[in-house]
């Protein structure tokens, strides 16, 4: 029966292989995936919502004018860079300094690439540039680096540059001078000069992006990159989001689009740079974890997210997604975006394990994967090398038949054959054991991963709890957990779809940036800054630009909460610590000194004591001012628990399972997920299977099945256990 | 009553190779299973490396903040087992000072190596480089057993020597060179001294940096140190001494496979060095490799003595140690980077040489030295793989810093003492299928950046005028090596300055072609006093340079009193609106400039990357000047010609030797040469 009294939510989340959907009205949520569709991200989109409407019994168009917001986290960016198909732009640059795109800071060669892949100096490579070095020109202009003017920039200069650009075939233009982000004159000169001579209503009008605007901190190759990459994909992000926009209004939608950012917020398409949609699916899953902490009462969360050919990580402290990039890198160029922290990792079900002969037969697992195609070798589209999904399947995890809910049919005896040849084999050893060391290194290396992220951010990873989602998350989180040190781990029963959940649970938010080098204790005098007026300028100047963009965005002034984060540093150190400001504004001397003193004690924190150097003089040196609007947020129905006791139905068979060499193949109970009930409990060892994902309780772990659908899976001595 | 001698230890710094194999790690190595190994290897490296980040964002000096910073993880012997670097000499070199600390200092009852200890050191006898590379490494211990050192290192900007920055070209002795601490305690349980941290600051030009970056470095040590502690709670002290010693063994045993398969041979490079620090002169190193079997030599035979009142001086360990640069980064790419390499290694000094020095000699530009040597170490090694694998075979990347340092006091008023980054933004050497890389790094710390100016700007009291890349500032050949970048600075703001610079090739290049190809041309410095480019600028004048090529064109408005000077250039005070213009170089060619497609000369052509000069003189392109449209049929022509001139000006090998065997350098240039042309001969093998 239909009924057009329900208010439907949906987020989607474009992924490499599918495009998840999850959809939510009163606390219940459907999912479903379409295959996604490169060539038109918004073929796959609009299939999806079909398949929504199907789900709920209703015509599309009737549908689509009950949803009340289209959360899309899209890769139509990221698409852009990987097919190089922008614009061609030209780039407005301070006269003798047109190669800093192509320096790079001269190891943008190895941006983009981890540690291992930039070992081999012999073949390092450059990536192709956005903008060829003809589409550079520079003005004689140039500021000192209080944002005096050395060299005034000469009007006539910039006409024939232009028309140089103009005449290579500009389709766009991009404006970063030096020190612009303190004093964005000159910019703005240039971008005036352009607009005069190309105005909206003429034909050749193109669009014009200044670093100081997209991106007002200090380090002129970050900034301008930021500005390239925005640029490059703004066109094309800007036709197909329009595009899909229109054909969303077409049939009903009534609202606006709102999309995704990586900085941990949404916005409407139309007021969204387009910079900031890079990479934003892992963000959003980062946001359904927080979500779901909360409903559990956990506030401390390692995010994970396991696929065929990445592992991601991310981080959640006392409830808040709050760290950001050190080097945010966009394809292969660093940018100063501020965006949340998602660690990417190559490995996944599709990673190939193999021998390094060299090093006394070592095996190791990756960085190399199998991919979608061809895949593992059990997935038989012409695989040749073993992966960690041909492990799992050898070992009796993974059902050869109930893959994928079925939709996937694998083949043991290929797993088992390239297990053999290839690792087993050479090493001399069982394959069962192969297979085994296989999937007990690829848990290893993931654990020490997410280690590393949690410490480096001064936190003790035993402190949070683990959850795992992605297509292998359930299968292998117990297999990391133990490298982390965490004894608690949570597998959301939206594990599939998490990104599309994520994005479904976010908020309206923007973040502003600024630099501003001000000495907040200072050295050579040994006080603390007594003239407040340029700090409180800039939270003025930063708080009124807040105001004005979500205003204009539908929002009252009194809507919005304001944050403030100060990254700030002990003398010329590079790295900034991130301090959150006790309030927007300093009102006195004694202000400037709780500063200072929580910038130590964060410091401390992080990195011991004995490494603070609080009279070697504070910095602030940028200013991080988030905006956000809070609106109620996703409800989720709790369904009313059962006991411990799974109904007997639930328990499908018992299966050999190799867990470990000295116990070989244990009968290992597989149970259905799908009949569970909140409340059930499950000792390991013991298997779930769910449609799209696979739960791995191992030995000494007790699976819980929570009132959301989620799996909460516990050391047998870890809290909770009676 | 002390052991203690108080003069350098010469015993200790010759043990670069891992130490015997103790009783305890022979049995616990032998226990560590496969498995558990290849776990362990993966999670010391991300320690290494969750180090080797942590030290680099709390540095402060130029190298700290953009350079590289090598933190390694050191057997209890003190051999470096694991490490997260792309500097790895100072890894490697790392060791010594171990050793050091393990010989005389774990018995010593008044210094002692317990639980909480910090240990400084920047003698470069030990370090192995220069003063300005300091060290600090730590102890851990499971109960009381020292079960490992860890240990970071990296150049600070200041050692508070006669110039600032760090390198002292004018140096005749190492008592001119500032601060050279040995292997020292300045932290007992877990504290930093504060006396000693007072005295090592007041030691230099700029405190703050100094101890910025020692706590930097401590802060990334005790990190590292916790985590050790958690492996060893969790799998045992037996199993975590043995596989870390098992890491050495195996790392190794793949070293020695690995040059088993390469064809044996002899390779020779001789390499010389134009300048002396503060004048020129003619200096050799005289490399020769042997490979056989599974082992190569590296004999230093037959080079220059050594320069008693000069600080072109090296130790015989920091040849070693960049060695290993071009081991780990070209040659065993795929293996860990630890001194186990150097199993598969042995080497031959000579006494009293440039490259073995002793005594009280300065060694202040010993990496000009040592980078001169392993542009060698690229063409002997290039040669050695090729048959094997040519994509080994790279030219050398630039071999000639070109440095600016400089001391006084910022715009706020702050002391600084420091260099400037553009050394990590020299260009890589050509490939046998590709050109170099422009503006790739610095080959001995690869990872390194070259900053942005505005960061540089921020707290240095310059005002660049211009910082690009500059057309035939790399080697030309078939392939090409990677561009340099060529910067001007003015002096900005500032009540006091002192400029000067370090480096070599002025004379003749330090950077050499491989099979064929060019080498990068000479680099040296212009500055200008009273100049009037601040009116020019404030004028925006049309006519002033873009780039270092164009400082040297006839349209350059600039005036003043103009100077040119070697790339070694001893500081001197520059006022405000004084100019400075240098470049560092690119990397060397590959192959015949002829052979290299004509459109890829008209492409640099445009590029401004190639002259027209060097485009119709050495690649021997045809082409229309305004459109630059290619004339293929007359390239062809031109190329024809050239090898028919080549081919007239063969002559019998004897008869070339007979000819070149007359020509000599000028005697001035020969005062710390040895005798010319075998430096050695006539000396006895003493």
């Amino acid at each position: 029966m239909m009924n057009n009294s329900i208010q439907y939510t949906v987020g989607i989340d474009v992924g490499g292989t599918f495009t998840d959907f999850y959809c939510a009205a009163d606390g219940v949520a459907i999912t479903t995936k379409t295959p996604t569709t490169h060539y038109d991200l918004s073929v796959g989109f609009m299939q999806g919502i079909r398949q929504l409407a199907e789900v709920h019994k209703l015509p599309f168009d009737a549908f689509l004018g009950q949803i009340v917001s289209l959360r899309y986290s899209t890769t139509v960016g990221t698409n852009v860079l990987i097919e190089r198909n922008g614009p061609k732009l030209g780039l407005f640059t301070t006269a003798g300094f047109e190669d800093t795109i192509f320096i790079g800071r001269a190891r943008s060669w190895a941006d983009g690439l981890s540690l291992q892949q930039c070992r081999d100096q012999a073949r390092i490579q450059k990536p192709e540039p956005l903008i060829e070095p003809e589409m550079v020109v520079g003005v004689r202009e140039r500021l000192d680096y209080s944002g005096k003017v050395i060299t005034p920039l000469q009007r006539e200069e910039v006409l024939e540059k232009l028309q140089e650009l103009v005449d290579k075939g500009a389709q766009g233009f991009v404006v970063s001078l030096l020190w612009s982000f303190i004093n964005p004159q000159h910019e703005k000169m240039i971008r005036d000069i352009i607009e005069d001579e190309y105005p909206e209503d003429y034909l050749g009008s193109m669009p014009v992006i200044l670093s100081s605007a997209i991106s007002p901190k200090a380090g002129e190759y970050t900034r301008t990159m930021t500005a390239v990459v925005n640029s490059y994909i703004h066109g094309v992000m800007s036709d197909e989001i329009n595009a899909l926009a229109n054909e969303l209004r077409d049939h009903g939608y009534t609202r606006p689009l709102t999309l995704v950012h990586n900085t941990g917020g949404t916005k409407k398409a139309s007021r969204t740079r387009a910079v900031l949609t890079h990479n934003a699916g892992p963000v959003a899953g980062l946001h359904g974890a927080a979500t779901l902490g909360r409903l559990n009462d956990e506030h401390n969360i390692i995010f994970t997210d396991m696929g065929g050919t990445s592992f991601d990580i991310g981080l959640i402290e006392k409830g808040e997604i709050k760290t950001h990039e050190f080097i945010p890198v966009i394809d292969r160029w660093r940018t100063n975006i501020p965006a949340i922290e998602v660690k990417s990792i190559g490995a996944g079900g599709g990673s190939i394990a193999w021998i390094n002969t060299l090093m006394d037969n070592a095996m190791e697992v990756g960085p190399q994967s199998a991919g979608a195609m061809p895949g593992p070798a059990c997935y038989d589209q012409g695989g040749q090398d073993p992966t960690v999904t041909d492990a799992d399947l050898l070992l009796g995890l993974y059902n050869p038949e109930n893959y994928l809910g079925g939709e996937m049919l694998l083949d043991v005896d290929l797993a088992h054959d390239v297990i053999s040849e290839k690792i087993a084999g050479p090493l001399g050893i069982d394959p069962l054991e192969a297979a085994w060391r296989i999937r007990r290194l690829v848990d290893a290396r993931m654990g020490h991963e997410v280690y590393n992220e949690v410490s480096l951010k001064g936190h003790d990873p035993r402190n949070f709890i683990l959850l795992a989602c992605g297509g292998a998350g359930g299968a292998h989180a117990c297999g990391y957990a133990p490298y982390i040190g965490t004894q608690r781990i949570l597998v959301p029963g939206q594990s599939s779809v998490f990104g599309a959940f994520g994005a479904s649970t976010m908020q309206i938010k923007e973040v502003w940036e600024r630099s501003r080098a001000i000495r907040m204790y200072n050295w050579a005098e040994q006080k603390y800054l007594q003239d407040l007026a340029v700090f409180n300028s800039v939270v003025t100047s930063m708080k009124k630009s807040a105001i004005r963009d979500l205003k204009l965005e539908g929002y009252d002034e009194n809507e919005i909460g304001f944050n403030l984060e100060l990254e700030m540093r002990y003398g010329s150190q590079y790295k900034l610590t991130s301090v959150e400001a006790p309030a927007l504004f300093l009102k006195n001397s004694e202000d400037v000194g709780t500063l200072c003193d929580s910038f130590t004690q964060r410091y401390s924190e992080i990195y011991s004591p004995e490494a603070t150097f609080p009279s070697g003089g504070i910095n602030v040196e940028t200013f991080h001012l988030t905006a956000s609007i809070i609106k109620p947020a996703l409800s989720l129905q709790a369904a009313d628990p059962a006991g411990p006791e799974p109904d007997s139905a639930a328990l499908l068979c018992l299966r050999p399972v190799y867990w470990d060499p000295q116990q070989g193949f244990t009968d290992t109970p597989i149970y259905d997920y799908s009949l569970l009930r909140p409340g059930n409990r499950i000792r390991g060892p013991a298997i779930v299977e769910a449609a799209q994902t696979t739960y791995v309780v191992a030995h000494g772990w007790r699976f819980t099945l929570d009132n959301w659908g989620s799996a909460v899976i516990e050391t047998a001595t870890g809290p909770g256990d009676h | 009553m002390s052991k203690t001698s108080y003069g350098r230890d010469y015993e200790v710094v010759q043990r670069l190779r891992p130490e015997p194999v103790t009783d305890r790690e022979q049995l616990a190595q032998g226990a560590v299973q496969d498995i558990d190994f290849d776990i362990f290897k993966h999670k010391m490296h991300m320690i290494a490396l969750e180090g080797k980040e942590t030290t680099m964002k709390l540095g402060a000096s130029t190298a700290m903040r953009f350079g590289d910073v090598a933190f390694g993880i050191f057997t209890a012997q003190g051999d470096l087992a694991v490490c997260a670097t792309g500097i790895y000499h100072h890894a490697v070199l790392g060791q010594i000072p171990l050793k050091y600390i393990v010989k005389h200092w774990a018995d010593e009852a008044s210094v002692g190596v317990r639980e909480g200890d910090s240990f400084f050191y920047n003698d470069p006898f030990y370090g192995g480089v220069h003063n300005a590379d300091m060290g600090l490494a730590i102890p851990v211990f499971h109960g009381d057993e020292l079960i490992c050192f860890v240990g970071a290192a990296v150049h600070t900007g200041e050692a508070g020597g006669t110039e600032p920055g760090g390198v002292i070209t004018s140096a005749r002795s190492k008592y001119d060179e500032g601060m050279l601490i040995p292997p020292i305690k300045i932290g007992e349980n877990f504290r930093l001294k504060e006396d000693l941290l007072t005295m090592l600051g007041a030691m230099t030009r700029d405190e703050r940096t100094m101890i910025l970056d020692i706590k930097a470095r401590l802060a990334a040590v005790r990190i590292a140190q916790r985590r050790i502690q958690e492996v060893v709670a969790d799998k045992g002290v037996d199993f975590f001494i043995g596989a870390l010693r098992k890491t050495l063994t195996v790392t190794g045993e793949a070293a020695r496979k690995k040059i088993a398969e390469l064809n044996d041979g002899v390779f020779r490079q001789p390499r010389f060095l134009d300048s002396l620090g503060t004048a020129p002169g003619l200096t050799k190193i005289n490399l020769t490799v042997v490979k056989k079997g599974e082992r190569v030599l590296l004999d230093f035979s037959n080079s220059s003595p050594m320069a008693m009142d000069r600080p072109i001086n090296t130790y015989f360990q920091g040849l070693i140690g960049l060695t290993m640069v071009y081991f780990c980064g070209w040659l065993f790419h795929d293996l860990p980077a630890n001194n186990g390499l150097l199993e598969a290694v042995d080497w031959k000094f000579p006494d009293n040489s440039l490259v073995n020095a002793k005594g009280d000699v300065s060694t202040s530009l010993a990496p000009l030295t040592q980078i001169c040597f392993t542009q060698g170490m690229f063409l002997c090694g290039a040669r050695m793989t090729y048959s094997h694998d040519p994509s080994r075979a790279v030219a050398a990347w630039f071999s000639g810093f070109a440095i600016p340092n400089f001391g006084g006091l910022n715009q706020k008023g702050e002391p600084i003492a420091d260099l400037t980054p553009e050394i990590n933004a020299t260009g890589c050497g050509a490939r046998y299928d590709q050109d170099g890389v422009d503006a790739a790094g610095a080959f001995f710390a690869t990872m390194s950046d070259c900053s942005d100016i505005e960061t540089t700007e921020e707290d240095r009291p310059f005002v660049y005028t211009f910082r690009n890349l500059f057309n035939n500032s790399y080697g030309h050949g078939k392939f090409r090596g990677g561009a340099g970048v060529g910067f001007g600075l003015m002096v900005h703001d500032t009540p006091m300055l002192v400029l000067g610079a370090m480096g070599g090739g002025t004379r003749f290049p330090t950077t050499l072609g491989l099979f064929g190809g060019n080498a990068v041309p000479p680099t040296f410095v212009q500055y200008v006093h009273n100049s009037n480019l601040n009116e020019l600028m404030s004028e925006a004048d049309s006519r002033l340079p873009n780039n270092l090529t164009a400082v040297y064109e006839a349209e350059n408005p600039e005036q003043g009193d103009r100077h040119f000077n070697e790339t070694n250039m001893t500081v001197r005070p520059f006022a405000n609106g004084d100019t400075y213009y240098l470049g560092v170089g690119g990397g060397g060619g590959y192959g015949d400039a002829i052979e290299r497609e004509p459109a890829a000369v008209i492409r640099d052509l445009r590029r401004g990357l190639v002259s027209h000069w060097a485009a119709r003189n050495i690649y021997h392109v045809a082409y229309d000047g305004e459109s630059l449209r290619l004339d293929s049929p007359a390239t062809e022509a031109l190329r024809m010609e050239v090898r028919e001139e080549r081919k007239k000006r063969g002559k019998p090998y004897d008869e070339f030797v007979e000819e070149w065997e007359q020509l000599s350098p000028p005697a001035e240039l020969l005062t710390y040469y040895g005798s010319y042309p075998d430096p050695e001969a006539g000396l006895s093998d003493s």
